[in-house]
């Protein structure tokens, strides 16, 4: 399966930081070349031998990963300039569309980088506390089995569970605009986090939350805290922000209607807004 | 940690269903109507100059309905609008899909609709009806408009220089697709169009009426550009003599063109 005009060795571009806050800087490095290499595998080449294109030692490039399979995202950043999952960019499709013949890493944009590709994606996770995207099943008694759901149900609901919150739609959303907390001199962790989650809670919840907000809000059990949903969709930072420029959909890697979800979910604070006004 | 929350982040949901709304009533529904009243012109003179005697059979109450209906939504629409076309960050060079694009046309036409309106409003309405303002407004060649010489004052003003039919041709194609894709993207805000088929379909539909509309508008504008004004003001005088003695129309000098022909004309009339 070797293409006869396969590079004798892959060049790698990455945008790397030293800490959060500071300015980020641009290291080249040449690796050579294998079959079937994807972008963690030249990762772990380049931290076996850290040696830019100048022959410069550097510091191993910090990145994170976890199932390399595609299903817990941890490993999402923008290869050649588009947000995905490193683990299942295979470098011998990147060469093939990228004309340049080069690969470009950079951690994703819209989040604070803690160092090279590793990014805080703790907002992605305030968000889904702030939708209560869970059912409630803890009780002081045993509540018994759930009702029965039909299979047209199930269906419809499968699909949107597939999230695993890798903030592609996120990074992709003109809407979703980097919330940066930098840390004060002699600040403790606890207040500089207090900081952190007061600027994140009036900042855009951002698609894959409202689609869980539409999930947990379908599921029989779910409904419970139905209203409390919608009331923090209407929140600041709410569903109001979405600017319908659908890209979240677009770059979903799991293939996730969440234009859909965000169209169901604003019918359903239309709904609860009326209510709420008249009531 | 408390946050102090701005007005608008406070009320944010509200003021951007508020916007929404007003996108398309009072002030979208308002462009079609303005629009096709325009494009009567090609029935003649006489056909849209009785449109504006209907338009100003309103006497006193129309610079409420101006205000109120049209001009205050309008503004908030527009004020808010830069505010949240300000808030985005366009993105099309790493993620050019045609749905992105819109969102993208969305923001640029809004802005190039808003300094087209207000400036077609200096052009022909002047913004303000008071005396000195108005005086100021027409010695600048703005505030063109008359009611009772509807046709040949538009035209006038339309064929007085070559960059404001171009304006025009702009402002109109940027404020109907600013309008079309606008009601396709409220009927996702509103929850009206869900499934991605349903959008589709609505797409077509919103895509449809926003060629229309672009059709009217520039057939109005044509209309405008081509008109003889001179005989078109015979007409409207015409019209003017036998509609004040009718009393289909409320006698004001300030909506006409040249108030002593016609104050001489009626004393002539008089027995």
């Amino acid at each position: 399966m070797i293409a006869s005009n396969q590079p004798s060795v892959i060049k790698v571009r990455v945008k790397r930081q030293d800490g959060p806050g500071q300015a980020a800087y641009w290291q080249h490095f040449d690796i050579p070349y294998e079959e079937n290499l994807n972008i963690i595998s030249v990762l772990q080449k380049i931290a076996a031998k850290p040696i830019t294109r100048d022959g410069q030692r550097v510091a191993p490039i910090a990145w994170d990963c976890g199932c390399l399979e595609e299903v817990c995202g941890s490993c999402t950043m923008l290869i050649n300039g588009r947000v995905r999952q490193s683990c299942s960019a295979l470098i011998d499709r990147l060469l093939e569309d990228s004309p340049s013949g080069e690969v470009v890493l950079e951690p994703m944009s819209k989040f604070p980088v803690v160092r090279d590709l590793v990014v805080d994606r703790a907002r992605i996770f305030q968000a889904l506390k702030k939708v209560k995207a869970w059912v409630e099943v803890d009780g002081y008694f045993d509540m018994g089995p759930g009702p029965k759901q039909s299979r047209t149900q199930q269906e419809a609901a499968y699909p949107l569970s597939e999230c695993m919150s890798c903030g592609c739609c996120l990074e992709a959303c003109p809407q979703y605009a980097k919330v940066e907390v930098i840390r004060e001199a002699g600040e403790s962790e606890e207040a500089y986090r207090q900081r952190v989650e007061a600027a994140n809670s009036v900042a855009f919840i951002g698609p894959h939350a409202i689609n869980q907000a539409v999930l947990f809000n379908s599921n029989p059990t779910g409904q419970f805290k139905k209203a409390e949903r919608l009331e923090a969709l209407t929140e600041p930072g709410g569903i109001q922000v979405c600017g319908n420029a659908q890209n979240c959909v677009a770059v979903c890697p799991k293939h996730i209607p969440l234009t859909t979800s965000i169209a169901q979910a604003g019918r359903a604070v239309t709904v609860h807004a009326v209510k709420k006004f008249f009531e | 940690m408390t946050n102090e929350l701005t007005f608008i982040q406070k009320h944010e949901f509200l003021l951007r269903r508020i916007h929404s709304l007003t996108g398309l009533v009072p002030v979208g529904l308002y462009m079609c109507v303005h629009l096709i009243t325009n494009a009567s012109i090609l029935n003649g003179v006489e056909a849209f100059q009785n449109a504006v005697y209907a338009i100003h059979s309103l006497g006193n109450a129309l610079v409420f309905v101006e205000w109120g209906a049209i001009f205050l939504p309008l503004l908030f629409h527009a004020i808010f609008g830069v505010y949240i076309a300000y808030s985005g960050q366009f993105n099309t060079s790493s993620y050019g899909t045609a749905k992105n694009w819109r969102y993208v046309a969305q923001r640029i036409t809004g802005l190039i609709a808003f300094v087209f309106i207000v400036s077609h409003v200096a052009h022909m309405h002047g913004w303000f009806h008071v005396g000195f303002w108005e005086k100021l407004m027409h010695s600048l060649g703005l505030a063109q408009f008359r009611a009772y010489n509807a046709a040949s004052t538009a035209a006038m003003a339309m064929q007085a220089n070559i960059v404001w039919p171009i304006l025009y041709a702009i402002g109109i194609a940027a404020s109907v697709f600013h309008f079309a894709n606008g009601v396709w993207t409220m009927g996702i805000t509103w929850g009206v169009w869900i499934s991605p088929a349903a959008q589709k379909r609505a797409d077509r539909i919103c895509a449809a009426i926003g060629v229309g509309i672009l059709l009217i508008g520039f057939s109005a504008l044509g209309g405008f550009m081509t008109l003889d004004a001179q005989k078109a003001e015979d007409i409207e005088n015409r019209m003017y003599t036998e509609s004040v003695n009718t009393g289909r129309v409320v006698p004001n000098a300030k909506k006409l063109t040249n108030p002593k022909l016609l104050e001489e004309q009626a004393g002539t009339a008089k027995p």
